[in-house]
């Protein structure tokens, strides 16, 4: 056998190996889909690797793996939750709602604070005895016992003997008494037990020692809530009321439980959006600002990087090298830098910009730009830096496809008889423009969700006055989806701000989709010089 | 041969991603359910053929964590247990509990802020914490700040408050009425007053709330709880605080800039004063400092924001009783919480802790009485419908931002519109949500 083959199957074998490892531990976290996902993957990389029928897929196969994984997947598990009620208080399944609920315990209101020690013996069969010291009268002891024991339980008794007249404790015959890490070993066993004390209560432990004994409370016998799963009704224990569900909370005397959970609405959250005037307002300024945005920021960046790219392609230009490298700076310092800086020196009070613009302000006596204050400032602010930091990049790919344009096309005009400004308009631009135009629509699309930008420069700000909902000027719709994600009514609201993104994706898929038709037709056009 | 190479590099890849995503997934699913199962057969056997110690994980944030990691050692021995302290960014704690621990995979304690509390409580991912003796030991404002619903989720190790830093080469101390504010800063000659921050590019209702809640002012009425439904941000005192506050602002006592401005203004001596709370005295010691209470508003003490830090026990852990046991019997400990103060010195809790921290630090002192006059920040998940609004319109305010908005029509001239507008937004943002 070739090195390559045996070095090929212990890969496989690896991989299988830690596959089938990964199986009962995904059986034991109950999740059929990622058990699923894995054994059709487990298939596709055997059926890939051990035969040699598709070539093609032994090289693909990774990169669709990955591009499930971390493109389709989230963008299809967002689209999943803009159709739910996904919020703050709506995070849990039912079940999992329903569990916390039946776990919890409540005092009556007049055993409240009452403090004990409570010691833990353990006899031949490894059960459990607590020992209660409540007061001086009473040193009560008996088994403890799990949940669903609780009502057949046999009450504690009094047992003063467990105490001599010095304070420590004796242990009954055959029996053990737990200390230290003993107990703590068995911390999470022994936080299920009671000693049931009548009817009405029980003391649970609620702290467990390292030193000497630990601290007991009283509880009452029954949970705070249970569950009816017949009629989907909840039982509150402590105030004897009947809790029936609304859909995603159980309401008790007309007030909702905390936690709900979460479940699947439908188009809700899209029929809030378009008819909601309180979110709809708000979100048709956000849509037109974002169009402008993204419309000025690509048409800023692009004049300016192709204005620098024709200056720079002139060949007589000495130390062309050398602008070319200063033009590509603000490329290559991170956008999280260049942004608070260009905040800072936006300052108008303090920054550097105001400060240079002074004497401009005093000579036509004109009152100093509250840059990033002010609606058209802000907006104008945005721009500006979204402008320096897009140009580089129009630059780059300008030049690119300004060397590669044959001179002889132009050349040929100038025989023609064509203008500089014919031949560029005419010639230059529209080959530029199949080069290019794609990706033009890249740097619209990227920008129509240029969240870094807007929210280290302006933080969507300045606030709209007089506006329902919290919204800035320069906010664009994805600034505004994370608005509307953690600042709803009560906290988070997940399902409502996926929805507004999966409108975003929705704009962004049309406008591609037209841009990328009519870049074929200038192809189709210009593409046969 | 070439293309055979590049292949198996692929696979390899691809592999060591399988194998480190099992080496996660097992620790957390394999100690949770043996661990108990096993001591029944070992009858009466000696801690040496007992199975691996019970795991707690913490969650903390890292200068905490720091303080903890060398200090958890002394009760992992004494108890036997295995303490696993997790540095994590603080603000990824309040999201990361939420996702964590219903699927499984949490921490058993996490420490965090007192206003995630409401949030965290109505997603049910942390459980009471019944503070019991411990309670006796902790400032009130800190038990409210745990306080949801009728029960305390927390407990607390540090408060917070804003007050007033001077620098003492300018001025000799902080006025105790505004008016004389204005005074001191014209007899120090400096460009600006008070730098009051409002965050980022936002405002910041935070550093704010001593300029509406401190004459009767408020955002949500407290009695046992927060009520959301008692909303006091345009009742009488509020609008005149606001009226106030524009008075200020247009004087130039308080000045338009954000937190990096008004750090550098303080920093650089332009203004003698600046009002933020005890985390950036590292900043502020660019200067000679001192700190006071923050002037007072028509014979009112200046009530900030308190915030609360405290731990608390995922709702998610398998082992409640033990972590609510470390965190009353090892983490509440005087030791303890010496040791976070010297790391991360924010204002102390517990009444034994400022016993100590008093006598070393009467700068410490000066925040802890600024924060006794404050209250909690309110800890209701209704809070996020606030920040925004109440922001906005100390923005306002603050930068004598006034105008017609065109597309709705309305008009902010006044503080009075711009506070009104607010505590409307905030309505109709709670009603709505």
């Amino acid at each position: 056998m070739k090195f390559s083959s045996i070095l090929r199957y212990a890969f496989l074998g690896i991989f299988n190996a830690g596959s089938v490892y990964l199986i009962p531990l995904i059986i034991t976290f109950e999740s059929w889909f990622l058990l699923s996902v894995l054994i059709f993957i487990m298939f596709l990389i055997n059926f890939t690797y051990l035969t040699d029928k598709f070539a093609a897929l032994k090289w693909i196969t990774p990169g669709v793996i990955f591009m499930f994984s971390f493109v389709v997947f989230p963008a299809a598990y967002n689209t999943y939750v803009s159709f739910t009620n996904w919020s703050t208080g709506h995070i849990l399944t039912k079940t999992q709602a329903i569990d916390l609920l039946e776990a919890r315990t409540y005092t009556p209101e007049d055993q409240r604070g009452v403090e004990f020690d409570i010691y833990i013996f353990e006899d031949d069969n490894q059960e459990y005895y607590f020992g209660a010291d409540l007061n001086e009268n009473e040193f009560l002891f008996g088994k403890a016992v799990s949940q669903d024991l609780i009502k057949e339980a046999t009450f504690a008794r009094h047992e003063p003997s467990l105490k001599n007249s010095s304070g420590e404790i004796v242990p009954p015959e055959g029996f053990k008494l737990l200390l230290g890490k003993d107990q703590i070993n068995l911390a999470n066993k022994l936080q299920e037990l009671s000693l049931v004390i009548d009817t009405s209560t029980r003391a649970q432990l609620y702290k467990i020692s390292v030193f000497g004994s630990s601290t007991g409370r009283l509880l009452s016998t029954s949970q705070r809530y249970s569950y009816d799963s017949d009629n989907d009704i909840l039982y509150d224990n402590s105030t004897n009321a009947t809790c029936s569900s609304d859909g995603d909370n159980f309401l008790c005397n007309g007030e909702s439980v905390d936690p709900g959970w979460r479940v699947f609405v439908g188009s809700e959250n899209y029929k809030k959006l378009f008819s909601n005037q309180r979110i709809r307002g708000p979100l048709e300024l956000v849509t037109k600002w974002t169009f402008q945005f993204a419309t000025l920021t690509v048409f800023l960046a692009f004049s300016v990087g192709l204005l620098l790219s024709i200056t720079l392609n002139k060949e007589k230009l000495k130390f062309k090298r050398l602008y070319r490298a200063l033009y590509i700076l603000p490329y290559a310092i991170p956008a999280f830098v260049s942004v608070l800086v260009w905040k800072g020196l936006l300052n108008p009070d303090y920054g550097v910009i105001n400060t240079w613009l002074d004497p401009f302000y005093t000579f036509f006596d004109i009152e100093p730009i509250k840059w990033l204050k002010t609606k058209e400032s802000a907006r104008a602010a945005v721009l500006l830096v979204n402008t320096w930091l897009g140009f580089p990049y129009m630059f780059l790919i300008t030049t690119g496809a300004l060397q590669s344009i044959p001179k002889e096309l132009t050349e040929a005009a100038k025989v023609d008889g064509a203008t500089g400004v014919q031949s560029f308009w005419r010639i230059t631009f529209p080959l530029l423009m199949v080069s290019i135009s794609p990706l033009l629509i890249g740097s619209f699309a990227f920008n129509f969700n240029n969240f870094t930008l807007i929210f280290l420069l302006s933080g969507g700000g300045p606030p709209v006055i007089g506006s329902e909902v919290a919204v800035g000027w320069t906010d664009i719709l994805i600034s505004f989806s994370y608005r509307l994600a953690i600042s709803g009514g009560r906290g988070n609201l997940f399902g409502l701000a996926s929805s507004v993104t999966i409108i975003i994706f929705g704009i962004v898929l049309l406008i591609s989709a037209l841009s990328f038709r009519y870049t074929k037709r200038l192809e189709r056009i210009y593409g046969n010089i | 041969m070439k293309r055979n190479k590049l292949r198996y590099l692929v696979i390899l890849v691809l592999l060591s991603l399988v194998v480190t995503a099992c080496g996660g997934g097992s620790d957390t699913a394999s100690d949770s359910p043996e661990t108990t199962e096993a001591p029944q057969e070992t009858l009466a056997a000696p801690a040496t053929t007992s199975p691996p110690p019970v795991k707690l994980v913490v969650w903390a944030e890292e200068k905490v964590a720091t303080a903890l990691d060398p200090l958890v050692g002394a009760y992992e021995a004494a108890a036997g247990v295995d303490i696993e302290v997790v540095v994590y960014d603080f603000g990824q704690i309040r999201t990361d509990v939420q996702t964590a621990g219903p699927a499984g995979e949490g921490p058993d304690v996490f420490l965090g802020a007192h206003d995630w509390v409401g949030e965290l409580a109505a997603n049910g991912v942390v459980a009471p914490l019944d503070l019991g003796a411990v309670a006796s030991d902790i400032f009130e404002v800190g038990v409210q700040g745990f306080s949801y619903g009728g029960e305390v989720y927390g407990f607390p190790y540090a408060t917070e408050a804003i007050a007033m830093y001077y620098n003492k080469s300018l001025v000799d101390g902080v006025p105790t009425s505004w008016a004389d504010v204005k005074a001191s800063c014209d007899a120090a000659g400096t460009e600006l007053c008070v730098g009051a921050p409002g965050g980022g590019g936002g405002g910041d209702a935070y550093h704010m709330h001593p300029f509406f809640g401190s004459t009767g002012g408020y955002i949500f009425a407290f009695d046992a709880g927060f009520d959301p439904s008692d909303i006091g941000l345009d009742n009488d005192q509020a609008i005149a605080s606001a009226e106030y506050l524009d008075s200020l602002v247009k004087d130039g006592t308080v000045a338009s800039t954000d937190y990096g401005a008004s750090m550098s203004a303080f920093q650089e001596g332009r203004a003698p004063y600046w009002m933020t709370g005890p985390w950036a005295r590292g900043d502020a010691s660019a200067v000679d400092y001192g700190v006071a209470l923050i002037p007072q508003f028509d014979g009112n003490a200046a009530t900030p924001f308190v915030g609360v830090r405290g731990a608390m026990v995922s709702s998610f852990s398998d082992n409640k009783v033990l972590a609510q046991s470390f965190i009353l019997d090892f983490f509440a400990t005087v030791e303890v919480q010496e040791a976070m103060y010297n790391s991360d010195p924010r204002l102390p809790a517990t009444k034994s802790l400022f016993a100590i921290v008093e006598a070393a630090d009467p700068i410490a002192a000066q925040f802890a009485a600024s924060a006794a006059n404050g209250i909690p920040m309110p800890n209701i998940p209704e809070m996020g419908s606030v920040w925004g609004p109440v922001g906005d319109a100390m923005l306002i305010i603050r930068d004598q931002n006034y105008g017609t908005n065109e597309e709705t029509g309305v008009t902010v001239n006044t503080a009075t519109d711009a506070i009104k507008l607010a505590a409307e937004q905030v309505r109709t943002a709670i009603a709505g949500g």
